[in-house]
């Protein structure tokens, strides 16, 4: 951001907080629901969630706010901690994305709903692989897959393990690209799955603590190596694309033949058209591509948390489940066996056998800054 | 009557005696307020928080290491000197297309110049954002380019996107507008008459060029490079979006390093340099200001 640009924007931060309401006050009957998603998420949220519980609920609405990003709930949540030492009214309900353990003491302060033990009607139909914490919810999920061109490959020779894939990069030199690992989860979880394959194919030698600067150097390195090999034959002799985004638009002006992707965001890129309908999705069958699920909170302290509860139960019912694989391109927070055997046939091709998740903690740092310096630059590219 | 006169000869900017008001420092307080609190104080701050930092014992002291690491790690001096290169080719090819537009401007008639003016600034008025996208479409691989060349049966051109080379076309195009002002206020000194004067006696157009107009721009010329340079080695969008994994601009790599490697310590650094090189090329913009000043 040029200097000139960020002195506009903060003063009109600065004015814009002068100006906001310095009062406001919760409201029974009217959930206050924040989000950290992208606007895919909220437009889901305004068009198909909030009409539908709205109509199965009369005298309940819900007041959908964007909260930015995750320091922007986290700070709800703070705000949700200080409300509960003061009595007062945390004037926050309903979290659609949130990590249980942040604000660290969230869940000691008592801030936070155990969903486990709220009596839910739906909660056995819960994925297990994807429950992290008995007080949050995980709902939703997506999975990165590659996505290909059926008229440069046919769906029959797509690669289905991680030795055919690179042999199918090497063997089509230029034709496959992923992006920057920390610009966008299609290409981090691309290089995440890498060091799965490096590490034995074991998602849960990794865990949220368990970086050490000799086990991360000794376990990424061996991961760079795996990446360095298929470097010379990505897309122009070793680019990264910038985004998940740009990845996709790669793969739409038929640059590329293959790049991972998100599946909410394939399967809407596909929608509208900016791919065409006959895109080919694949998932690898040895170890699936690494993803995550979206989790949500219960404010405990709430002023509406009994309607909050309801809507956690709202969102497992098979009408939204069934919307989250359909209109948004997402997965299902249920067990597969609770989607409908017609939507179970339809997806076949993209449900995982399992899913493979890949910690934050200092792995993230570590993993952000080691492809840049290892990956990213070794390759001699005339420019 | 003679009030009238005395009203008349009242210089616009009164500083003499009791009329003397703290008018005029308000309204420059303001700005320089706000460049104290959003420029001047984040810069003092980062020094020192870069060079003052506690030790393993938690006792606080001088210490450079940040700063010995920066320039003995070869990713990030192949981002400076990327960051260099990228500055000073921008420099080079916006004198080259901007001077001759300028000179152009200036000596034009007929309606012809209104136009190309117009397109001249008209990179004003689009967002980087949007320019990079539009780079995209057009330049980038199977791009608009590449379909007409095809569909008169010629080869594909080797795209710029996500080489060094992107950045450079996208933050020339971006500084256009700004650099053709600045040249065109510096023509507008020189007078019509020296220019007949000098072609009275024979001299050529180049000989004009040289002898003439360019001893009286030279000083817009620096003005207009320094704010060109100053903008492009802190640039960030064009370099993020079309740029190469590696080596990256100063502006991608410290947000990098902060958001993404979690590691403010060196981002300050890395900023601390960055403002370090800005410093220098704002030396030029204020020495020749000054220069100009003194005459």
């Amino acid at each position: 951001m040029k200097r000139r640009t960020f002195m506009i924007s903060a003063a009109g931060t600065a004015a814009g907080m002068a100006l906001m309401p310095r009062l406001a006050f919760a409201e029974t009957g009217r959930i206050d629901w924040y989000t950290s998603s992208d606007t895919n998420i909220l437009d889901f949220w305004t068009n198909t969630v909030a009409p539908a519980f709205e109509a199965a609920n009369p005298g309940v609405s819900i007041n959908l706010v964007d909260g930015g990003d995750s320091s922007g709930i986290i700070s709800i949540g703070e705000r949700a901690m200080a409300a509960k030492l003061a009595n007062a009214d945390p004037q926050a309900d309903f979290f659609e994305s949130a990590n249980a353990l942040l604000p660290s003491g969230a869940i000691d302060a008592g801030v936070y709903t155990n969903i486990k033990e709220a009596g839910l009607s739906n909660y056995s139909k819960v994925n297990p692989l994807a429950i992290e914490s008995d007080y949050s919810l995980p709902y939703r999920g997506s999975q990165v897959l590659l996505a290909y061109d059926t008229t440069k490959l046919a769906p029959a020779d797509a690669p289905k393990s991680w030795d055919d894939l690179v042999s199918w990069i090497k063997a089509n030199p230029g034709q496959f690209v992923y992006n920057r690992p920390d610009k966008g989860g299609s290409g981090g979880n691309f290089v995440r799955r890498a060091i799965h394959q490096a590490n034995g194919l074991d998602p849960s030698a990794f865990t949220v603590d368990n970086y050490t600067e000799e086990f991360g150097n000794d376990a990424l390195g061996k991961a760079w190596a795996l990446l360095q090999d298929i470097a010379p034959s990505l897309y122009d002799g070793g680019a990264y694309s910038s985004g998940n985004t740009q990845s996709i638009q790669l793969l739409a002006q038929g640059v590329v033949a293959m790049t991972p992707v998100w599946s909410d965001q394939v399967l809407q890129a596909i929608d509208q058209g900016v791919l065409p309908a006959d895109t080919g999705l694949v998932q690898l069958q040895d170890l699936a591509l690494a993803g995550g699920f979206t989790r949500s909170i219960v404010i405990e302290n709430g002023t509406n948390r009994d309607a909050a509860l309801k809507l956690a139960d709202f969102i497992l019912s098979e009408e939204i489940q069934s919307a989250i694989l359909t209109e948004l391109g997402g997965f299902p927070g249920v067990s597969w066996e609770y989607v409908s055997p017609e939507l179970r046939e339809r997806f076949a091709d993209i449900v995982p056998t399992s899913i493979p998740t890949f910690p934050s903690g200092d792995w993230e740092p570590a993993i952000n800054d080691g492809w840049y310096r290892n990956v990213a630059p070794n390759v001699d590219r005339a420019s | 009557m003679s009030e009238a006169t005395e009203a008349e000869h009242r210089p616009l900017i009164d500083a003499t005696g009791d009329s003397r008001r703290p008018t005029g420092l308000l309204l420059v307080g303001i700005p320089v307020l706000l460049m104290a609190w959003l420029v001047v104080w984040p810069i003092i701050n980062a020094i020192v928080r870069t060079i003052w930092r506690p030790d393993q014992t938690g006792d606080y002291g001088l210490d450079f290491s940040s700063y010995g690491f920066f320039f003995s790690d070869g990713y990030s001096l192949a981002n400076l000197s990327i960051t260099l290169w990228t500055t000073g080719v921008c420099a080079l090819f916006l004198l080259v297309i901007c001077l001759p537009i300028a000179l152009y401007l200036r000596f034009a008639q007929g309606p012809l110049p209104g136009f190309v003016q117009a397109l001249a600034i008209f990179p004003m008025f689009v967002p980087s954002i949007i320019l990079a996208y539009a780079f995209i479409r057009v330049l980038g691989p199977n791009g608009m380019v590449d379909i007409i060349l095809n569909s008169v049966g010629l080869p594909k051109i080797r795209t710029p996107y996500l080489t060094p080379w992107g950045p450079v076309i996208g933050l020339v195009w971006d500084n256009i507008p700004l650099t053709v002002l600045i040249l065109l206020s510096g023509l507008g000194s020189v007078a019509n008459q020296a220019i007949e004067a000098a072609r009275d006696v024979g001299a050529n157009r180049l000989q004009v060029f040289w002898h003439i107009i360019m001893p009286r721009i030279s000083n817009s010329i620096l003005v207009a490079l320094s704010f060109s340079i100053l903008g492009i080695f802190s640039a960030f969008t064009l370099p993020y979006l079309l740029g190469p994994a590696a080596p990256e601009m100063m502006g991608p790599f410290m947000q990098r390093t902060f958001r993404e490697v979690n590691d403010p310590l060196n981002a300050m650094t890395q900023a601390v340099i960055t403002f370090g090189f800005c410093i220098a090329f704002g030396l030029f913009y204020v020495r020749s200001v000054a220069r100009n000043q003194r005459k």
